[in-house]
């Protein structure tokens, strides 16, 4: 029992541990995605577009948004990926992916692609800057990138499309909520 | 049973701790106190059996010897962020910092130098996305290399760079006009490399950015002060390939009026680096520095004399640990610079360093 335990746990840490990754699919181009088509019942596609439009703008505003009112959003950004532990970790660089969004009336779907990495590097400041001129592609990552490395930013990746995903299907289900009067507790000074 | 309860409490720990992993991902926000930095050691040896080659740091011959313990301590909270940056041992001490009081024996004799140990303290607050000011002491915006050794390809350093300064202590702004273009200017104090002024803040520096295509960034750099003198400086890098970057750094310096100086400096060097895979990279700086006619004396040629440095290096990854060996070929345009085996001056020198970083 006493190996047994161990066992257990560290197959359970290595499953845990590539279950982001698998989040990741390729697609016909043989490029990451992570694609999802969920369903809204009860709700038009143009309500969709509107709340996805806001989600983006309120959400993710860095996110350069194309929209062209044909119930599809387009957008591109990026996200940073960290390595280390505790207060040592930091950024290592960052990840440009490739967002769009589809609406008919009562489903969406979503894809984000296109990730390409850029690795950080010090600068003469102490910070972490992007290293100038070096992007790779994730799909380039295991000959071009430490494979510790390269799995941890496919575990970042993954993580960050399921966040995504979560946060829009969270806005998009719902209207968004009244902002609630702030309950001021008062003291009237002329009353004892 | 309680074997069972414990597998599956064991089980459901490793599904907690999956599922935090994946909501822990920060898109925005404020960042958490970053601790970062590097410790750097290495062997070095002069092929003539005398300590040679006068640039900043790896000066010891046949030894093995160590850099720095390089702390970095940063925070970000909102617009409002600082650095402190500390560092142990003699590159980060009294090699780099040339100003400190003197250590001294009980019978006089200076056995080394002290140092508060700061490589960067600054605070910076973006007034807007555009707008930045930052005050405090900051590593120099001049030059192309630096002394954190996990921030340059080549370990040895370059007669631009040790006769240039290292950092300057004053309040800049800086604005970005698009993508391609920003302007730093500022007020620095009046000398290099101290903590405090020695009673003005009357350096003037500027630099303009310019990224005239996609992965090309030129600086153009200059301080210039009434002691401190002038430096006008070309630092600009391209990352022509994925695998090829070319980098150049040419500047000009002429030595502050107040102390009876006359003359300077001039030089340039250029920078070639290919990655030849995944793990090394190669590269080689060739430099040629000038000393002007005068009586202001840099660190290498005498006034009126030159050298050219030529110094092939590698960079071998191994995750965060860095190996660097390289040699170094130096020639004077006089055979009074360095010395044979026999003590006598002559024209070349040659040196070998092998250097290990560690970045984290």
């Amino acid at each position: 029992m006493k190996y047994l335990i161990p066992v257990f746990f560290f197959i359970l840490l290595a499953k845990t541990s590539v279950a982001q990754q698998d989040l990741l699919s390729f697609d016909e181009h043989n490029k990451y995605i992570y694609y999802q088509v969920e369903n809204m019942p009860g709700i038009p596609a143009d309500t969709l577009e509107q709340r996805g439009l806001k989600f983006l703008k309120t959400g993710y505003p860095k996110i350069l948004v194309k929209q062209d009112n044909t119930g599809k959003i387009g957008g591109q950004g990026k996200f940073l990926v960290y390595g280390g532990i505790s207060v040592l970790k930091h950024e290592k660089g960052e990840i440009a992916f490739m967002v769009n969004i589809e609406f008919k009336d009562q489903k969406y779907r979503f894809w984000l692609t296109g990730f390409v990495f850029t690795p950080y590097q010090r600068d003469r400041y102490d910070n972490f800057v992007p290293q100038q001129g070096v992007d790779i592609p994730l799909e380039q990552g295991p000959a071009k990138l430490d494979k510790k490395d390269f799995d941890g930013y496919l575990d970042e990746t993954g993580a960050f499309c399921k966040q995504f995903g979560e946060r829009l299907k969270t806005c998009l289900s719902k209207l968004p909520e009244a902002k609630k009067a702030e309950n001021v507790k008062k003291v009237v000074t002329d009353n004892w | 049973m309680k074997k069972k309860i414990l597998l599956l409490a064991l089980f459901a720990s490793a599904f907690s701790f999956a599922a935090t992993a994946q909501d822990t991902i920060k898109t925005t926000g404020d960042a958490p106190l970053v601790i970062s930095g590097s410790v750097d050691t290495y062997f070095k040896t002069d092929f003539s059996g005398k300590p040679n080659i006068p640039t900043s740091f790896a000066n010891e011959n046949n030894s093995v010897s160590i850099g720095m313990v390089d702390l970095g301590l940063k925070k970000s909270v909102g617009n409002a962020s600082f650095v402190g940056e500390l560092s142990f041992g003699p590159r980060g001490q009294w090699q780099s910092i040339p100003n400190e009081a003197p250590v001294t024996a009980p019978d006089g004799s200076v056995t080394g130098f002290s140092s508060y140990h700061i490589q960067n303290l600054y605070v910076s607050y973006n007034l807007s996305a555009k707008f930045n000011l930052t005050a405090g002491y900051m590593s120099t915006f001049i030059g192309y290399e630096v002394i954190s050794p996990a921030a340059n390809f080549n370990y040895s350093t370059s007669y631009l760079f040790t006769n240039g300064p290292f950092q300057n202590a004053g309040l800049k702004a800086t604005y970005t006009f698009s993508d391609k273009v920003s302007l730093m200017a500022g007020i620095f104090n009046d000398t290099w490399n101290n903590y405090q002024s020695n009673g003005k803040v009357n350096t003037f520096g500027a630099q303009l950015t310019i990224t005239p295509v996609k992965n090309w960034t030129a600086y153009l750099n200059v301080a210039s002060g009434d002691v401190s003198g002038t430096e006008y400086d070309l630092t600009t890098t391209y990352q022509i390939t994925t695998a090829f970057k070319l980098g150049l750094n040419a500047a000009d310096f002429t030595a502050g009026a107040p102390y009876g100086y006359s003359g300077g400096f001039t030089g340039v060097a250029l920078y070639p680096q290919l990655a030849v895979s995944k793990v090394v990279t190669l590269g080689l700086r060739g430099e040629y520095f000038s000393s002007k006619t005068g009586t202001y004396a840099p660190v290498g040629p005498k006034p009126g004399e030159s050298v050219t440095g030529i110094t092939f290096t590698a960079n071998v990854k191994a995750g965060p640990l860095t190996f660097i060996p390289e040699i170094r070929f130096d020639n004077t345009s006089k055979s009074d610079l360095f010395l044979d085996g026999s003590g006598n001056a002559t024209a070349g020198a040659t040196q070998f360093v092998l250097a290990a970083v560690y970045g984290f």
